[in-house]
């Protein structure tokens, strides 16, 4: 046989050392006896690739790298303290825009939302009520109407964060829902209870005298108020959750009145200020909606139109109508709001379109364009093309819920929505998205492993070569110290240093890099000890000392003989290391000595279900953030054990 | 033999001075002065008898013997570590340390650190001496089982199953456990140690103790059935696969005896190595549980000292899985010792 020379052919047998040798077998041998001869490399892919469960294994693995690599990357509004106090324990659901049908055919009258559910009431005089309607722990659902309510004709309906409001046309009162702080009807107890308003009696005995002449029908949190025109005010509710209240008890003479999250706030006949029976409060107001300067609300009142004429409350702003068609705002919007649009010459809102959402305010103008504006979490800032494109009629409504939008034309056909539709995966005690949060969470948490694993495998490979190339005392030395180390419990140890760190000041990024290095250097025994071991096998073995005889220089014997044995064992320790490493971040962090919470990473996010309440009643907030970290750590741990048992040439010999 | 015992209880002993010292360094880190806060709260306590200008001196006198009390009337580490040891003497002439019986002091339960961790050891040693009987008893078959029937659909499910049991950090198991038990089925209690306000005794005590501990050991057991198979398969199928094996089958011993008696005791050597560290390792791993459960247990006493940062308490305990672990690696080596002569003959 010739023998080839040159560049090409040296990296052909570089890539593919088994195709000379196979060359010689075929002009050797007769067909029959070839046997395929692979190099060690691709024995082991082939064999690897033959477990259907490791191909598997690797792909979640890589799909979950994907996903917590990139899926952070679209979620924009992510913020990892971010907390909404009326979004919290809401179960997995995308039905939060999900107007029923049959109320679309009845017509839609009209929709409002505070909390994690929204009610509608149809033409025909029915409620629906749609969105994520399991109130709590209290075991209720919201969505179970009553029949006396399914039955009666109904004209104004509200809901308020775990209780709705309705009232018929024989001025009936009708209330479902969490009862338990008098948010509905009258009860004895509830009149013993003092941090109760109580419903008026005769209002719970006999209803509303005159249906007609209700203005207003409002539900806040646990709070109901009734308007009626002649200024008469009926309210009611959990005295604690709206400090001033006992201001409104007995008040006559609003014309308008509207729940912020904390105050309530009315409009009196003059409509020179806003009343809310608290002094300093709600005194700057501001032309547009984030940046403008603030004017005293005395003067604001008298450069447009010298009165106000109706308000309505998001969480922590007032928006103010004014005579002359401008708006106002005071208190604060959330600091990623939307701005106000900017109108053309001429145009202004109609009064009676404006709606307040939690955070955003809609409303149509009077050249039939709608606008939605202020906070835009969850999109409901941000009106569709479709929307946009329109010209609407003053016939057209707009609804808002608390993080969504309804536009409804004329018939009471729902033209579009847009908003808040739900959480895939619940919103956790602190009413973040589940989601949202595990994706980040899974960021760190993969992070905080691979480094550790990485800190792990070069101490451990720095310690275990020199251990296992140098021998003799050296090797001594350093496998004490090894055993040493390997003797101080991991977890216990860990937790008492992240604990004794915690008390120094210093920043979240550094305490992160910290626990990370703790984890790395109390676990880099294993791989040192197994390095160690396979370095002196190889050096031990047959062909390494056939390759010193024949004279082959060390760092040759080095690179060529024994680093590929040894590559394997690092590349099996890095796998099943990451896998455990990512375990001891998540039980620190599930402990509380880890990761700190507006962090998240998956063990500080099961740090909440520490107790059986949450176990039982809020499945979602651990059951998803349990299944990513365990499908990902199985995976791994299959790939790991894959790899390892591909490339154990014993595995083989014993199939 | 004995001095190969020796040998190993010196080099136990050496180990254990130098993680105890490396331990009450870092503990020492902590940013807390016992004598000076002492001497200030009696400072100000007698503040309205002294005259402003004593004040001063009086801090400092009190200061320098609540430091000679409490031994930190030097900087050297090395002999404050001997005071804590109990082999240099304090400033008065005597010893007062670990050796005299000196454990340290709990400042959040007003104690001495022995009287609070008498109870949680117990607990703790009952807890985990039951969950290794259990998970020892299931897992030595089954991995021998599966040894022998290699690759049948039994031995793939259990690799499988044990995969996922491995990967798995102890409290999802917990939580999975409480939702399935208490919260789904309303069989056991979710946590506590008896039921609140009970006052058994005799047998009632006892089966009031079972029936809140059953959760916890069952969860411990299941979470540590996965390693100890794997471990116990592989082991067996080494021992499977020697040359002995092979002669015995060959000479028609009975297949009982060849798995039993030949395979059996050569794979006895590896598991017990690991039987022993895993068993240590339980310790510090039913910190979860116990803390899960609530139970009384040292690791519920490590977690709440280390958020009540009483240091002497964790100290202790912190000291006592190093023990624990040395031990263990002490009778490791003399079972391998006994079980393989090799060992014996090397060293």
């Amino acid at each position: 046989m010739e023998k080839k020379k040159g560049i090409g052919n040296w990296f052909r047998r570089l890539l593919f050392p088994g195709k000379e040798l196979k060359e010689v077998a075929d002009q050797q041998l007769t067909e029959k006896d070839v046997i395929e001869i692979t190099s060690p490399g691709k024995q082991v892919a082939q064999k690897f690739f033959r477990n259907k469960l490791a191909i598997g294994a690797l792909v979640v693995v890589f799909l979950m790298f994907c996903f917590v690599i990139f899926a952070p990357k679209f979620m924009k509004n992510y913020s990892d303290s971010y907390t909404e106090i009326t979004q919290k324990n809401v179960p997995p659901t995308l039905t939060m825009m999900s107007v029923p049908a049959k109320m679309q055919e009845e017509g839609i009258k009209s929709i409002d939302g505070y909390g994690s559910f929204t009610l509608g009431l149809s033409n025909a005089g029915n409620v629906y009520i749609w969105g994520a309607t399991q109130i709590n722990t209290s075991g209720i659902d919201i969505g179970d109407i009553p029949q006396e309510v399914l039955d009666a004709n109904i004209l104004y309906a509200a809901a308020g964060i775990d209780h709705c409001i309705a009232i018929d046309d024989q001025g009936k009162i009708y209330g479902w829902g969490n009862n338990r702080l008098g948010q509905y009807g009258y009860s004895p107890e509830a009149e013993d209870d003092p941090s109760i308003v109580v419903m008026p009696q005769e209002l719970h005995d006999n209803g509303i005298p005159n249906v007609n002449d209700i203005k207003k029908l409002t539900c806040g949190w646990q709070c109901t108020a009734i308007l009626m025109n002649d200024g008469t005010l009926y309210i009611w509710g959990n005295m604690h959750t709206y400090a001033n209240l006992e201001n409104f008890v007995e008040k006559q003479g609003l014309v308008d009145i509207d729940f912020t999250l904390n105050y309530i706030v009315g409009l009196d006949k003059k409509g020179q200020t806003i009343f809310s029976g608290l002094r300093k409060m709600y005194e700057d107001v501001r032309e547009d909606t984030l940046v403008g300067p603030t004017t005293k609300i005395k003067d604001f009142v008298k450069a447009h139109g010298k009165k106000i004429v109706g308000i309505e409350a998001t969480s922590n702003s007032v928006v103010l109508m004014m005579a002359d068609n401008t708006l106002g705002y005071v208190g604060d919007l959330p600091l990623e709001a939307v701005g106000m649009p900017k109108l053309s010459e001429g145009e202004y809102f109609l009064p009676n379109t404006i709606s307040a959402g939690t955070y955003h305010i809609v409303g149509i103008t009077n050249k039939g364009n709608v606008y939605s504006w202020g906070g835009n979490h969850f999109g409901q800032a941000t009106v569709p093309k479709k929307v946009a494109s329109i010209k609407v009629d003053e016939s057209y409504k707009v609804f808002s819920g608390a993080f969504q939008n309804y536009l409804v034309d004329g018939n009471g056909k729902l033209v579009d929505k847009w908003g808040l539709n739900g959480y895939i995966f619940g919103t956790d005690t602190y009413g973040a998205d589940e989601f949202q949060r595990i994706a980040n969470g899974g960021l760190m948490t993969m992070t905080i492993g691979a480094v550790a694993v990485i800190i792990e495998i070069i101490i451990g490979i720095i310690i275990g070569c020199i251990a296992g190339y140098c021998g003799g005392w050296v090797d001594i030395l350093l496998m004490r110290i090894a055993e040493v180390v390997g003797n101080i419990p991991l977890l216990p140890f860990a937790l008492a240093l992240s604990a004794l760190l915690a008390q120094v000041n210093m920043s979240a990024t550094m305490r992160i890099f910290i626990l990370m290095c703790i984890i790395g250097v109390l676990g880099w025994t294993g791989i040192a000890y197994m390095l160690r071991a396979q370095i002196l096998l190889a050096r031990e073995s047959e062909y390494v000392l056939a390759a010193k005889s024949m004279g082959v220089r060390e760092t040759r014997i080095a690179i060529k003989h024994i680093l590929p044995n040894v590559l394997s064992v690092i590349l099996v320790q890095i796998t099943l290391g990451f896998a455990s490493c990512m375990l001891t971040e998540s039980s620190m962090s599930y402990l509380g000595f880890g990761v700190q919470y507006p962090q998240p990473t998956w063990g500080n996010m099961l740090n909440a279900a520490t107790n059986s309440t949450v176990i039982k009643n809020y499945w979602w907030q651990w059951v998803f953030t349990s299944l990513f970290l365990s499908i990902t750590t199985i995976c791994i741990n299959i790939v790991g054990d894959a790899l390892r048992d591909a490339l154990d040439p014993k595995s083989s010999s014993k199939e | 033999m004995g001095k190969y015992i020796l040998k190993r209880l010196l080099y136990v002993f050496v180990v254990l001075i130098l993680l105890t010292f490396i331990l009450y360094n870092v503990y020492s880190l902590v940013p807390q002065n016992r004598a000076y806060t002492d001497a200030k709260t009696e400072v100000n306590a007698m503040k309205n008898m002294l005259k402003p200008s004593e004040i001063d001196a009086k801090f400092d006198e009190l200061y320098l013997k609540y430091q000679r009390m409490y031994g930190t009337d030097t900087d050297n580490k090395i002999v404050r570590y001997l005071r804590w040891v109990g082999v240099w003497p304090f400033y008065d002439g005597h010893c007062n340390g670990l050796l005299q019986g000196n454990f340290g002091y709990s400042w959040e339960e007003r104690a001495e650190v022995v009287t609070i961790i008498g109870d949680p050891m117990k607990n703790t040693l009952f807890l985990n001496l039951f969950v290794t009987v259990i998970a020892l008893g299931i897992t030595i078959p089954l991995g021998i089982r599966c040894a022998v029937k290699r690759g049948s659909v039994l031995d793939k499910t259990v690799q499988v199953v044990t995969i996922v049991g491995y990967s798995l950090p102890i409290f999802i198991f917990c939580i999975f456990f409480i939702f399935i038990f208490c919260s789904v089925l309303h069989w056991l209690p979710p946590s506590g140690m008896k039921t609140p306000g009970s006052n058994y005794t005799g047998w009632k005590w006892f089966w009031d103790r079972v029936y809140y501990m059953i959760l916890p050991i069952i969860t411990l057991t299941f979470s540590s059935l996965a390693y100890m198979t794997r471990l116990t398969r592989t082991a067996m199928l080494d021992a499977l696969s020697m040359d002995c094996i092979r002669t015995a089958r060959a000479k028609g011993v009975r297949e009982r005896t060849v798995i039993y008696s030949h395979a059996w005791r050569n794979a006895l050597i590896p598991i017990i190595t690991v039987v022993i560290g895993w068993f240590l390792g339980l310790f510090s791993g039913s910190m979860i549980t116990e803390s899960m459960f609530a139970l009384n247990g040292m690791g519920t006493l490590f977690l709440k000292s280390m958020r009540t940062a009483d240091y002497d308490v964790i100290m202790l305990i912190e000291c006592f899985y190093v023990f624990i672990g040395l031990i263990g690696n002490l009778i490791t080596d003399l079972v391998y010792g006994l079980v393989d002569p090799r060992v014996r003959v090397n060293k």
